[in-house]
């Protein structure tokens, strides 16, 4: 066996100087031991190794050595025989600056950008009002009450799906995945909500984890960010279906507000009514103006016209009729008149006389008479007879 | 004359009755009629009258059924 074993660690040996970038998973210094013991893990795949280094390399002024961290560190691997194990033995450790870690950032961001990632369109809407709502967020943290308190105080039906884990250090990035697949995989979740508070920028890093991002673009729930405070932009911001500034935004964003839901529905039921009563009113209104009508509130107008007709005509007829009495008594008298005109009795009393014979022809011309014949003389007073008689002469007098 | 004392919902809806109540305003107006055509139609149009009353009426009681707290303020 330690044959074999030497001859691996004599290969391994030969493989010469790297470096390694990676984050500090865990940290392990005793006392004032000479030697410093690390895992650097690499952040996106599920892979470590130890690391050694000499306390120096450690305490390098200007070096940060904190879990979480992340580094470059040169280094040569090594097989340490006597265990059989694998390590990387660290001559320099420096810590990747944070321009770097920026500039790799907005690398990132444009490659998820050309993807599509980030577009307008993949937006989804949020529910109306979840019945239930995600949370990712640290245990008991600022955050994770702000978000429940808030959304309850809106809306107090809201339930909430919690999955507690931690918000920075090299774990994050990871623990925040698992959180978002079991979320989005319960059919009673309808929207999630990643929130944590304000930080450093190497604290907020996990959320622009290029695997965390392109995780949220898979989800098909929503997905809402609340990270960090209002001015600080992480990866997700850009994918999350909502960007909120704060967790307390979050909460205002998820929920509707019942006070004010409630007084949009009793507008709209208040409109409803009026507009009901408004049509009612308007018809009863009309009903009113047509019974007012005087066809129909005065029928008796109906017979009164007709009564005046009948009336009117009764007079006219009356009128005409007396009229034609009053004419025909006219037409009587004037008849009567002319008769009276007409009557010798008039003459008579002018001294008039008339004489007639006796078969009652009247006298006009003494030469017809014969001598002492009888006559009858009527004046105005009366009858008187008379005889002719002529004078001696035989010659009648003419008047 | 009155069409429903007893009897179940007219079958007449309120628009036919106030089509028709129109109607015979305007015949009624627009004169011409024997006396006993215009007898016929007044008393028609009383008829009609009722029934809108009896429609209204209904849709009062409906509204008031709903929410019979708002009601007390707004007649």
């Amino acid at each position: 066996m330690r044959t074999v074993a030497r001859k691996v660690a004599d290969w391994i040996g030969r493989l010469g100087e790297v470096w390694v970038e990676g984050q500090v998973a865990q940290l392990s210094r005793r006392g004032g031991a000479a030697t410093v013991f690390l895992t650097l893990r690499d952040p996106a795949a599920d892979m470590s190794v130890p690391v050694t280094c000499h306390r120096d390399v450690a305490d390098r002024p200007g070096l940060e050595l904190t879990e979480g961290a992340r580094v470059i560190v040169r280094a040569r691997p090594d097989y340490y025989v006597a265990r059989g194990s694998f390590s990387l033995r660290a001559t320099e450790i420096r810590a990747v600056g944070l321009g770097e870690l920026l500039a790799r950032i907005e690398r990132i961001r444009q490659l998820l950008a050309a993807e599509g990632l980030f577009d307008p369109a993949r937006k989804r809407p949020l529910p109306f009002a979840p019945a239930v709502v995600g949370v990712i967020t640290g245990r008991d943290s600022a955050a994770e009450r702000d978000v429940l308190v808030t959304a309850r105080r809106r809306w107090p039906a809201v339930r909430f799906e919690m999955h507690n884990c931690a918000v920075q250090g090299p774990t994050a990035a990871a623990s925040v995945i698992d959180g978002l697949r079991r979320l989005d995989a319960d059919p009673a979740v309808q929207v999630i909500v990643v929130a944590r508070g304000g930080g450093s920028v190497e604290d907020l890093l996990p959320f622009s984890d290029e695997g965390l991002v392109r995780a949220i673009a898979a989800c098909r729930t929503p997905v809402v960010t609340a990270v960090g405070h209002e001015t600080d932009t992480t990866l997700v911001d850009h994918v999350a279906d909502v960007r909120a500034a704060t967790p307390t935004d979050a909460a205002h964003r998820i929920v509707p507000e019942i006070g004010e839901q409630r007084g949009l529905v009793e507008g709209l039921r208040a409109r409803a009514r009026q507009v009901l009563t408004g049509r009612l009113d308007q018809q009863v209104r009309w009903l009113d103006s047509m019974r007012t009508r005087p066809v129909l509130a005065s029928p008796d107008r109906l017979l009164h016209g007709r009564e005046e007709d009948v009336l009117g005509l009764r007079t006219r007829a009356r009128r005409t009729l007396v009229h034609r009495v009053e004419g025909a008594e006219r037409d009587l008298e004037h008849a009567r008149a002319r008769v009276a005109a007409l009557s010798p009795a008039a003459t008579l009393e002018r001294g008039y006389a008339v004489v007639q014979r006796t078969d009652g022809s009247l006298v006009r011309d003494p030469a017809a008479l014969a001598d002492a014949e009888r006559l009858q003389v009527r004046v105005a007073g009366g009858r008187f007879p008379v005889r002719v008689e002529r004078t001696a002469t035989g010659k009648d007098e003419n008047p | 004359m009155s069409a429903e004392q007893s009897t179940p919902e007219p079958t007449t809806t309120y628009e036919q009755a106030r089509e028709e109540l129109a109607d015979v305003v305007r015949r009624l107006e627009a004169g011409g009629l024997t006396l006993e055509e215009s007898l016929g139609l007044w008393e028609r149009g009383e008829e009609l009258a009722q029934l809108c009353q009896h429609w209204l009426d209904r849709a009062r009681e409906r509204l008031a059924a709903a929410a019979p707290a708002d009601d007390a303020g707004r007649n």
